[in-house]
């Protein structure tokens, strides 16, 4: 289970609950923010992904529901985060071996 | 807007909207209201995001509802990043040419047909284009064009994908390729 990575919106939802729990228009902002403008999610989009995370126990809902539930707020789970951090340092790796091979290519 | 998002919604399973659908409507709000100050452009291409979100997503849900199948986070296509989808601006400039072409020419027809039939006093009459409405005409035009365009945009994808712009990139004699020098120091390494 550990080896499979997680995509690339997926990532960044992740890292945009890391530090505090936000609802999903805050997400878009963040992710947005966060890949220059790069990754634009759709509200469809981030809601299948959250939805997954929900399922799998990623994350979990934070806080008393609102009056429609129109600002429901989203946290990391303990396994969420555990989950988090071992993909930063395999990409943390990733990055460090790829700088080695491109620099010795160059010199 | 609400309206229309909130009908794309109802594309969704029923279970699926009554855990996530006000929310979802919220965000879409939000987003709508955050694009309204923006120039028409990059209003529509927001809209059009968000609603082929919604419809992909729904499809994906019913799919899921349907097959039971399970997706799971961890998925092998990490690597399959997505290169930014954009509808390329000479796509759009083929269209348009294409749609002008056929309405000049449906223009020429129809005025050689009046200009010159009529005046022949045969017994069969003028021959004129049976049934010429402008709505039916227009959406030939549409289907036309729009065939057009996405054959173009099939090819320039292609093209695309298969890196064929970075050939013009290709310096051979230096730059930031690897000049002749490199390639020697690299053989007395």
């Amino acid at each position: 289970m550990e080896s499979l990575p997680v995509t690339e919106p997926v990532l960044l939802i992740l890292l945009s609950l890391a530090r505090e729990p936000r609802h999903g228009y805050a997400i878009l902002r963040d992710t947005e923010e966060m890949s220059e403008g790069r990754v634009r999610l759709s509200t469809g989009t981030l809601y299948g992904a959250l939805r997954r995370l929900l399922e799998d126990g990623w994350i979990e809902r934070f806080g008393e529901e609102d009056s429609s539930r129109g600002r429901q707020a989203y946290r990391l789970t303990s396994a969420g985060r555990r989950n988090l951090q071992a993909e930063v340092s395999r990409l943390k790796h990733l990055t460090r071996v790829a700088s080695l091979r491109v620099a010795r290519r160059e010199s | 807007m609400a309206s229309i998002w909130r009908s794309l919604l109802c594309l969704y399973p029923a279970r699926y909207r009554r855990e996530y659908g006000a929310e979802m409507l919220t965000v879409l709000l939000d987003v709508h209201a955050e694009s309204s100050g923006q120039r028409w452009w990059p209003r529509c291409r927001t809209s059009a995001r968000e609603a082929a979100g919604l419809v992909s997503g729904a499809l994906h849900e019913h799919l899921r509802s349907i097959t039971g199948l399970y997706r799971p986070i961890r998925s092998p296509r990490r690597f399959a990043m997505h290169s930014e989808f954009r509808f390329p601006n000479s796509t759009a400039a083929l269209m348009i040419v294409i749609f002008a072409a056929v309405v000049m020419a449906i223009e020429k027809a129809t005025a050689i047909a009046s200009s010159q039939w009529p005046r022949t006093n045969t017994p069969l009459g003028p021959i004129r284009p049976a049934g010429f409405t402008f709505l039916p005409t227009m959406a030939v035009i549409f289907a036309i064009a729009a065939l057009a365009g996405t054959v173009g945009w099939l090819v320039l994808f292609a093209l695309r994908r298969s890196g064929v712009h970075r050939l013009s990139e290709f310096d051979p004699a230096g730059g930031r390729g690897r000049s002749l020098k490199d390639v020697q120091l690299n053989v007395n390494e």
